[in-house]
């Protein structure tokens, strides 16, 4: 870029509007991130499991094609919600990566070296901050679950018509509030993750912890009480217990949806709270 | 209480000013109304310069009293006024991964200019502060002093009206001290922002600033306009003869407002605006006195500071 002034001068133009200032953090976030060529490759191999969804379900009502390929419509079964429930899993698991890879580069890099008084002396506050980034996951998230899982679901509607949405339109409103509700769970606690851990392979390794390691000592608190008590700090079978109630399928824990959804919640206001601790631009020395 | 008033369009307002940090008082009731284009904040390490500054940005909250910046009420429209702050903090505060015109771009972004503005700006600023060629280079990669001189680009980019700067010399060698140094002077003859600079290096806050502050355990011991002092010091004179003149020396108590003679040889003159060192000269060979020292000394603001830490707990 040509550069025709090297010297300082007031700046007396048009500002942007101070409401979407976050937006302006998510941006710079969204560049750093696709700036890994390697994550750029990842992102795009996460999305296969939909576009692969919207392959065969197009397939399946393409009986020339099908004629072509020696298949007839019954290749794959009928589309049942088990189809959908599969797709909702292959969908969440690449998903759960993408956020394991991106959030801890998101508030680590910014805490590491001091630069969020930088963020805070300006027209922004410490949530729109963490809208700003909390933005990155959603939209780096949203094209490979419920944005994926609708437009397959309209795709499947169009093709099947007489009122097929109708009957079926449970399994819409399952990707729309499973993803999303898994979506803002996994952001808020990978960004809480990553405020106090600033070492990205630990915090991913923390995250990892936090959904896996504490899956097995609830089985083990399960074992040891006899009951399912375990059951609400594992984040894991909770999510799957919600998603399963939203099919209408079987779920895997004995305790209430409730309960689940409780869990979720809770697990959401521990990493705000997390993150309201952490994020400040000085911390007091008591 | 401590009670400094000045200009009649006062940039920072502080109304019985307290802060408590973990319980324990930090400020203690700050009265000012500091209007100057070039404010140094004075103290020694703890008095309370770099907590009165992250209070005025909002990142600690007074436990008692009101601060307004521009006009506009902390309580109110802090947020909002932050649009018109820079602020250099005293610490190393950077995103390593970024490149310097990214860093200093997100800031101006996030001070409100619109994205090309940003940019523009962003190059101009880092060509300004002397990283013009190291400005696609990421910020890890920065020495301290180039990482200083980066903190001063985000702290100007969008063209503040009050900059904050904490320390800026800190960390810099000669060189880069007297660049820095440089940098603050221009901006404040532009006269467009008005600084408000904190340090505890005397000699910096000398050459910069035109008023100053001097805080003391939270509490603001003495205020001190330097541009009338140094106007009022300008013609204070101390004299040494070789020999004793009776003849010289009262022919300077003709020539001087005040004349304080300290011995045989030495005095100590203020001189009025009509005469000048050379007429002392003049005079010294008109009664043959031979002048063996002649030193032009003003109230520096060392002896300022020294005073204000002598004193107690009190006003000014």
């Amino acid at each position: 870029m040509a550069v025709y002034e090297r010297e300082w001068r007031r700046y007396e133009g048009p500002i942007t509007p101070i409401r979407m200032r976050f937006l302006v953090v998510t941006r710079f976030a969204l560049g750093e991130v696709f700036s890994s060529r390697l994550f750029t490759a990842f992102y795009v191999l996460s999305l296969l499991p939909s576009l692969l969804a919207l392959f065969l379900i197009y397939l399946r009502h393409n009986v020339s094609l099908l004629e072509q390929m020696g298949l007839t419509q019954e290749f794959m079964g009928a589309l049942t919600m088990t189809f959908f429930q599969l797709l909702f899993s292959w969908q969440a698991v690449p998903a759960f990566f993408i956020a394991l890879i991106v959030s801890p580069s998101l508030i680590a890099a910014d805490l590491s070296n001091s630069a969020l008084p930088l963020y805070l002396a300006r027209p922004i506050d410490r949530r729109d901050y963490v809208i700003g980034k909390m933005a990155v996951l959603f939209l780096l998230l949203s094209p490979v679950t419920w944005i994926a899982g609708l437009l397959i679901f309209a795709l499947q509607s169009y093709l099947e018509g007489g009122g097929w949405w109708l009957e079926n339109y449970r399994i819409a409103l399952a990707y729309l509030v499973g993803h999303l509700s898994w979506i803002v769970v996994i952001s808020l606690l990978s960004l809480a993750v990553s405020a106090w851990v600033r070492y990205k392979p630990v915090a991913r390794g923390a995250l990892f912890g936090v959904l896996f390691i504490l899956s097995g000592f609830s089985e083990a608190v399960n074992g040891i009480t006899g009951s399912s008590v375990g059951d609400l700090m594992n984040l894991s079978k909770a999510m799957v217990s919600v998603v399963q109630h939203l099919f209408g399928g079987f779920s895997p824990s004995r305790l209430p949806v409730t309960a689940n959804w409780a869990t979720l919640i809770g697990t959401s206001i521990i990493s705000i709270w997390l993150l309201n601790r952490k994020l400040r631009a000085h911390e007091e020395v008591r | 209480m401590n009670s400094v008033g000045r200009t009649p369009e006062p940039v920072i307002e502080l109304e019985g000013l307290s802060v408590r940090l973990g319980g324990r008082p930090v400020l203690h009731d700050l009265n000012a109304s500091l209007g100057g284009r070039a404010i140094g904040l004075l103290g020694p390490n703890g008095a309370g310069k770099t907590t009165l500054l992250r209070t005025l940005l909002e990142f600690y909250q007074p436990s008692a009293g009101v601060a307004r910046i521009l006009g506009q009420s902390l309580d109110n429209g802090g947020k909002l006024v932050r649009g018109d702050i820079g602020y250099m903090p005293e610490s190393e505060a950077h995103i390593a991964n970024l490149t310097a015109i990214r860093f200093v771009r997100l800031m101006g972004e996030l001070s409100g200019l619109p994205p090309d503005t940003a940019l523009e700006r962003s190059h101009e600023a880092l060509f300004y502060v002397g990283l013009g060629e190291a400005r696609y280079r990421k910020l890890g990669t920065f020495s301290t002093g180039m990482k200083q001189m980066a903190k001063l680009a985000q702290a100007i980019v969008h063209g503040p009206r009050l900059l904050m700067l904490d320390e800026p010399t800190n960390g810099l060698d000669p060189p880069g001290r007297k660049r820095m140094l440089d940098l603050i002077t221009d901006i404040r003859d532009r006269g467009e922002t008005t600084m408000l600079i904190s340090s505890h290096l005397l000699a910096d806050v000398e050459s910069v600033c035109d008023e100053v502050i001097i805080l003391k355990n939270g509490r603001i011991v003495a205020r001190c306009d330097l541009e009338a002092e140094r106007r009022a010091n300008r013609a204070f004179v101390e004299l040494e003869l070789q020999h004793p003149s009776e003849e010289f020396s009262l022919a300077v108590q003709e020539l001087a407002s005040e004349v304080a003679i300290v011995s045989e040889l030495r005095m100590k003159i203020v001189l009025p605006d009509a005469v000048t060192v050379r007429d002392l000269y003049a005079a010294a060979e008109r009664h043959g006195a031979s002048i063996r020292r002649l030193d032009c000394k003003r109230d520096s603001l060392q002896d300022i500071f020294l005073r204000a830490m002598e004193a107690d707990n009190g006003g000014v």
